[in-house]
């Protein structure tokens, strides 16, 4: 029951504290490379996850409503708007961040950006929060249950927060140009993952039609192998993608690529160069 | 008139590739969760089918039903029901578990 309740926490933990690391080191970089005229508070993160830790006590308090909607594929239904929205958002995101040299504020970049990162950061807690309320709530009050599971969650928890903390200072040790490379390559799998879940869960509800698996490499590297579970958490790592996920992961990816956040990236980019 | 059949020819594929099959029956399979076991602990599905299970949690705690060979994950609440698709598969085994409680609840779909 203890190693269960660290490993449930921990997964669910991981994936909301990674988006955060990776979204944080984003609004470090925003300020280091355009200075004030382009500069997002670091507040929205404390305002996401206060709120996000509110919306999970709400969604897993009428998780039992919801999942009896639309036949009782309620739950895959509000999970895959979850993972679209969160998507809208990081692609608002990567277009609404200046491409090229600017002067002068950008107040409505700025706030723009801010809502963004907040709302992924926010959906992410309220989706991966409810699970951890579900379970927590609805099998530490047996008796016997109660202390492995909160001493469980806690330790799982602990783990989930310092890998992400481990990769935000990993990130920000690095030069700017690495750190937004990296940082770059990062938010271009996470965006792929959210188009990719929310095919998962809508075939799952049978909303979209089934498609064959594009691989299997589950012998290669099972998903419930640490690495698995750490990638699975990270970038959404599938031993066996439909072809329709697959496609939905790279279309995720392309829109990344091709919009402004992906351009302040290249190389010869010169005003990354007096930076660097 | 070439160009109007294959046309017809896209819109007939595009129509089959989304149109929902409601038409069509779907067989449907309960599971029941019991004292943390899943009752059948095997459950027999034809090749090459779609199959909705209709998964009964009795208990009233929470399970979550998973499985990484079907790609499937949901919560069913305590004392509630949830739905999953699966299929169509390929034959062979694949395993399903209670992830909350992993010690009792197992279960296998074998696809013949």
């Amino acid at each position: 029951m203890f190693l269960n309740a660290v490993i449930i926490v921990l997964q669910e933990i991981l994936e909301a504290s990674l988006l955060i690391s990776v979204l944080l080191v984003f609004t470090q970089l925003f300020h280091k490379i355009w200075g004030k005229s382009f500069s997002l508070k670091t507040s929205w993160v404390a305002y996401s996850i206060i709120l996000g830790i509110i919306g999970a006590g709400l969604y897993s308090h009428y998780t039992p409503q919801v999942s009896e909607w639309f036949d009782y594929v309620g739950q895959e239904v509000v999970n895959a708007s979850i993972h679209i929205g969160s998507l809208i958002l990081l692609l608002i995101l990567a277009f609404v961040v200046p491409s090229k040299k600017i002067t002068g504020k950008l107040m409505t970049r700025s706030r723009l950006t801010t809502f963004c990162m907040t709302g992924v950061v926010l959906l992410a807690i309220i989706r991966e929060g409810s699970e951890i309320m579900q379970y927590v709530g609805g099998i530490a009050g047996q008796s016997g249950n109660f202390t492995p599971i909160v001493f469980g969650g806690i330790i799982g928890a602990g783990i989930g927060l310092s890998i992400g903390v481990l990769l935000y200072y990993g990130l920000m040790s690095l030069s700017i140009k690495w750190a937004y490379r990296l940082g770059l390559i990062l938010l271009m799998l996470i965006a792929g993952n959210m188009g990719s879940q929310a095919v998962l869960l809508l075939t799952q509800a049978d909303w979209l039609p089934f498609t064959p698996i594009a691989w299997n490499t589950s012998a290669l590297l099972a998903e419930d192998s640490i690495l698995g579970h750490l990638l699975y958490a990270l970038i959404g790592y599938e031993a066996t993608p439909s072809i329709l996920q697959l496609v939905c992961y790279l279309s995720g990816m392309i829109m990344i690529a091709i919009s402004p956040l992906f351009r302040k990236v290249q190389p010869h980019n010169q005003s990354l160069a007096g930076t660097n | 008139m070439k160009n109007s059949a294959s046309m017809l020819l896209l819109s007939i594929t595009l129509t089959s590739l989304f149109s929902y099959p409601a038409s069509a029956a779907v067989a449907e399979i309960e599971l029941v969760i019991k004292d943390h076991l899943f009752f059948p602990a095997t459950l027999e599905i034809p090749a090459g089918q779609k199959v909705r299970i209709r998964i009964i949690n009795q208990d009233s705690t929470p399970e979550e039903f998973e499985s990484y060979e079907l790609n499937r994950e949901k919560i069913i609440v305590g004392n509630g029901q949830a739905v999953i698709f699966i299929g169509p598969l390929e034959p062979g085994r694949y395993p399903f578990f209670g992830e909350f409680f992993p010690k009792t609840a197992q279960g296998v779909v074998i696809v013949k």
